[in-house]
């Protein structure tokens, strides 16, 4: 899933799915995480990084 | 879309099978076994099978979590289920396996608030819209999913949502393996490992395998080309004399696994002395349950429930199925009295169960064959 924002605060991302589903996802086991990265979720909970987004 | 389209491509997968049929030794039957259920679900999805030459046999592992629930764990939910005040929730797939009479689903048609959930999360969620109800997570999985549960309750600890509890029945996937391994009805010449529970695990917990029992094991990923090449893999170390593990899935695992995750399971959860497993009976140290430090938030504790042990209808051979001792379509009941509308054992109902994933895509390769 791509994570499209980060909620820091609550540990929590909101990510999408390639259908564009949304759905809100535990980062504790990936973190750092920001807005473009690939995560492998399961059971709503990021489980790997597969791929980091370009950072700033 | 990245990390699917490049482990689809049909052309590469053709160059892959070729090499495969390369290395194979003419008169050598090979049998590896897939460890687990999502595997299964990708070898028939893409008829990976049919790519094979025929001496290189695909066997199905116990690698399915809602497989290996044994009839009574379903029991024991339903039980919970009923109870006054409880909203039981549970992954989709857990509603349909059948216990000795019923399903959770029949429980809820029955007037149990039973409900799915996607994620434990979701299941805290309704904890916290429902603060005079008490909701029960029924947390099945492998080392893949344990995380998700023991973060959920760290969260329920911390946000102090007391009318929240785990009914825990995670299992880990070495145990089962070893106890196949021991098994004198399986011959195996090596392993498709699995690569979503080694991205928490990583490949260490692998390596007795190789070094005890002398089999190459490779984890791999879900797509194609992912199994296509792990099979090459574990051919070329059969060539070459090698016997080690090896990580075609470098894209997600880790060799040491995910140590976050390792951490917070240890600090939830503690090893039950023995679990049992659909087909493959009780298995020492193969379960889960929540740590002392933990205990108020397990619902075996917080409710009574009846922990009777129950037999597996005497029509259903999931346990020869999960063993990888007979295919799904040579167990007596497959498609006929067990289909995934009315499945009689757990491989017919989750779709990483070998037989949903036969009956889904596999049988029509194989009944063009027949034809």
């Amino acid at each position: 899933m791509t994570v499209l924002r980060v909620d820091g605060r609550r540990g929590l991302a909101l990510c999408t799915d390639r259908s564009g589903v949304r759905s809100t996802v535990e980062i504790a086991l990936v973190e750092p995480v920001t807005a473009g990265d690939e995560l492998l979720v399961h059971a709503g909970t990021a489980i790997a990084a597969a791929a980091k987004a370009p950072r700033q | 879309m990245k990390f699917v389209d490049e482990f689809r491509d049909a052309e590469l997968g053709r160059v892959v099978a070729g090499e495969i049929l390369a290395a194979v030794e003419p008169g050598r039957h090979y049998k590896f076994m897939e460890v687990c259920g999502g595997h299964t679900h990708s070898i028939y999805k893409y008829g990976i099978d049919d790519l094979l030459p025929a001496n290189v046999e695909l066997v199905h592992g116990p690698g399915c979590p809602v497989c290996v629930i044994p009839m009574g764990r379903v029991d024991d939910g339903i039980a919970l289920a009923h109870q006054d005040g409880v909203i039981f929730t549970c992954f989709g797939d857990m509603m349909r396996v059948p216990g000795s009479d019923g399903s959770l689903l029949d429980a809820k048609a029955a007037g149990a608030d039973v409900r799915m959930v996607y994620s434990p999360l979701d299941a805290l969620r309704i904890a916290k819209q429902n603060p005079d109800r008490q909701v029960v997570f029924f947390a099945i999985g492998f080392e893949t999913t344990a995380p998700s549960t023991a973060l959920t309750l760290k969260r329920a600890r911390a946000e102090r949502v007391a009318n929240f509890s785990c009914m825990c029945s995670h299992v880990t996937i070495v145990p089962p393996l070893r106890a196949l391994l021991e098994s004198p009805d399986l011959r195996l010449d090596g392993f498709i490992g699995p690569g979503h529970v080694s991205t928490i695990v990583g490949a260490r917990p692998f390596e007795f395998i190789p070094a005890d029992y002398g089999k190459p094991v490779v984890i791999a990923g879900f797509e194609p080309l992912d199994i296509l090449h792990a099979i090459s893999m574990i051919l070329r170390q059969l060539a070459t004399g090698r016997c080690e593990v090896e990580n075609q899935y470098t894209r997600v695992v880790p060799y040491e696994g995910n140590l976050r995750a390792l951490e917070v399971m240890a600090e939830v959860f503690e090893l039950r002395p023995h679990f049992e497993w659909r087909g493959l009976g009780f298995i020492s140290h193969s379960g889960l349950k929540l740590s002392d430090a933990y205990a108020d938030l397990d619902a075996e504790q917080r409710f009574a429930v009846p922990g009777l042990r129950v037999a597996d209808p005497k029509a259903c051979q999931c346990g020869e199925v999960l063993k990888g001792v007979i295919k799904p379509w040579e167990c007596k009941v497959f498609g006929t009295a067990c289909t995934p509308e009315r499945p009689i054992g757990t491989c017919m109902v989750s779709s990483e169960g070998a037989c949903a994933a036969y009956y889904n895509f596999g049988r029509f390769a194989r009944e063009r064959e027949v034809v």
